[in-house]
């Protein structure tokens, strides 16, 4: 428990969970944690300070210099994650450099991608009444403050919205002048926070592909998966957050997704199996784990196959690079195509990824990147502003229900294989117990965490406002944070010219994974999650 | 299920090795590397001919290359009975 990558998800994500929880009797052992800010160059530059950027996220922190705030959180990070290393019998020295490498490449983008002209919306009163606001009042803080802040003002200036006033031009203006959050700007172009993961994604995948040696070195250190099941456990915090304001349908969100995985199950991995073997050609072997990799979870369906199947360990191997180098196309392309060909779906589109991104890591990866643009996109262009991470949580719990699938159809393909396939004499069992080792541990973490939050509000809903102090915090910056290193990391794994020499292997992943695996997945999460609709934000 | 020997299990591109401080055995297939570990296992002269040996192959995940452990953390493990 001390040893894999996996178990140290759950450690590094229940530690900081059981820290946030202490704000329910006062003490905030969390509030160091860096939170971001959007800022404008010209300001910036005209009037440097790091509290325009940064900030620490906790009220008993505010007297906290923001570059403090910066270096606790990484030394907090730092130490937590060597720990782990040491545990998990990584190069301890060589890891910590790497980290230190990643972690602080990862904030200058993570700066970069929340200037204000990358990131900013519209506020809602340029959005719906640009002829009385104009068109270029943005927020940068959540829109819907703003709103409240404009209102505000406005409410000083005699005009009282509520009761159905509207303001002249000129009020409209001194109102925005008014308003805290809100500016006037020549352009923008409203990415939200998709922005600084993309950028992330770029900068790593430019070091993964243009700086080789440099990759090595960050190597030891760029770990998605570690990093992304953390960021996982804290959702789980996020969800038990959403599940307080509607327990009703984060359940029903949890259940499609395990209806709609079992369903595209059942298709995915015999007609991936089929193809491979009577149009490939391809071995037995070697079908069924490029099946399981294809239309499982990734690399770790590929590896438990194998394992199952009892197959030379460099079948999992080549399997795996091609695994990887797709999943960064799908990374790239999905939550662009999705957004753009069905921005009305966004529950549907959410879960057709988790069944389509191939890792954990592009997986999340990209629902955070089709939650941003979908919630940004859907403002743009109808004023309604969705909660956030909805669309995130539907890729999210429909990849774990595959993630926690794997250990019983690895187990399966085990019997199969062991007693009927290539029957050898002597061999005793295939021990049940191989379905707990190959059963993904985070998932612990990400359910003890969403409960934990649902207990609460069920059993002591006088600690909910306290309670949710810590585990905004745990929830959001640190779990973005962790997001964004995965970002970076998964770039600078990502070799696009291992794809040389793959050809067969590669043509049949494409084709599997375009034309048969991506169309199910959506008619699959269509025909469970059609009609779910995020929540629209109040104010 | 208590195993009489374990044994570490790893392939080196060619063939299945397992051993543990005293054995080594080979095979390019199960079949023939259990063969050539009964073979082994007599040659110790520990266990009469005749005897019925339970053993425990357990893969080495560390010859595994280390950017793919972080996805899984098992590959397999074997128990064979060996008549020898």
């Amino acid at each position: 428990m001390l040893s894999t990558e996996d178990w140290w998800a759950v450690w590094l994500g229940l530690i900081l969970f059981f820290a946030g929880l202490f704000t329910i009797w006062g003490t905030d052992l969390v509030g160091w944690m860096t939170k971001i800010k959007t800022w404008e160059l010209t300001s910036l530059i005209s009037d440097f300070s790091w509290s325009k950027l940064l900030a620490p996220s906790g009220k008993a922190y505010k007297d906290m210099h923001p570059f403090l705030s910066l270096l606790t959180t990484y030394a907090v990070f730092a130490a937590l994650v060597c720990v782990g290393a040491y545990f998990q019998r990584l190069n301890v020295k060589r890891f910590f450099w790497g980290f230190t490498i990643i972690f602080f490449i990862t904030w200058a983008v993570w700066i970069i991608g929340h200037e204000v002209h990358f990131k900013a919306l519209k506020t809602t009163q340029s959005v719906m009444q640009s002829e009385i606001y104009g068109p270029d009042v943005y927020c940068t803080t959540k829109v819907n403050k703003c709103s409240v802040e404009i209102n505000k003002a406005l409410k000083a200036l005699n005009v009282d919205i509520t009761a159905g006033q509207q303001p002249d031009a000129e009020t409209a203006a001194k109102a925005v002048d008014e308003a805290k959050h809100a500016l006037r700007l020549s352009w923008g172009l409203q990415l939200g926070g998709g922005f600084s993961y993309m950028l992330a994604l770029a900068v790593g995948l430019i070091i993964g592909n243009l700086f080789k040696g440099f990759a090595r070195f960050l190597k030891e250190a760029a770990k998605p998966e570690w990093f992304i099941k953390t960021a996982i456990v804290y959702l789980g915090i996020k969800l038990g957050l959403m599940s307080m304001k509607a327990t009703g349908f984060a359940v029903e969100l949890a259940l499609a997704g395990a209806a709609a995985t079992f369903v595209a199950y059942l298709f995915f991995w015999p007609i991936v199996y089929t193809l491979s073997r009577k149009v490939f050609k391809l071995r037995r072997d070697a079908s069924a784990v490029l099946s399981s990799g294809i239309s499982i979870c990734g690399v770790s369906a590929a590896i438990a196959t194998a394992g199952a199947i009892r197959a030379r360990p460099i079948l999992p191997v080549a399997v795996s690079m091609l695994i990887v180098v797709f999943a960064m196309v799908e990374l790239v392309v999905l939550p662009t195509f999705y957004s753009t060909v069905a921005p009305d779906q966004p529950i549907v589109n959410g879960a057709a990824l988790g069944m389509t991104v191939k890792t954990d890591g592009a997986d999340a990866a990209a629902g955070a990147i089709l939650d941003e643009l979908m919630v940004a996109n859907n403002y743009r262009a109808t004023g309604v502003l969705w909660e956030s991470d909805w669309i995130l949580s539907a890729a999210v719990l429909t990849k774990i229900w595959i993630d926690v699938f794997i250990g019983v159809w690895a187990f399966l393909l085990a019997v199969i294989w062991v007693y009927k396939v290539e029957r050898s004499p002597g061999e005793e069992h295939v021990g049940a117990s191989e379905i707990w080792f190959r059963f993904p541990k985070f998932v612990l973490g990400y359910f003890i965490a969403w409960f934990t939050y649902v207990g609460i509000a069920i059993w002591f809903p006088e600690a909910i406002k306290a309670a949710s102090a810590g585990a905004s915090i745990v929830q959001s910056p640190m779990r973005k944070m962790m997001f964004m290193l995965t970002f970076v990391a998964i770039g600078v794994i990502t070799d696009f010219s291992k794809l040389k020499g793959m050809g067969r292997l590669a043509v049949l992943y494409a084709i599997a994974l375009f034309a048969i695996v991506a169309p199910i997945a959506y008619v699959a999460a269509y025909i469970f999650h059609r009609g779910m609709m995020p929540p629209v934000v109040a104010g | 299920m208590k195993a009489d020997m374990e044994f570490s299990l790893v392939h080196d591109g060619r063939q299945w090795v397992v051993h543990n401080d005293t054995l080594v055995a080979r095979g390019d297939k199960f079949e023939t590397l259990d063969a050539d570990l009964k073979r082994a296992l007599l040659e110790t002269g520990k266990f009469p001919p005749g005897a019925r040996v339970m053993v425990f192959m357990g893969f080495d995940f560390d010859t595994i290359p280390t950017w793919l452990r972080q996805y899984h953390t098992h590959y397999f493990n074997r128990f064979v009975t060996l008549d020898l």
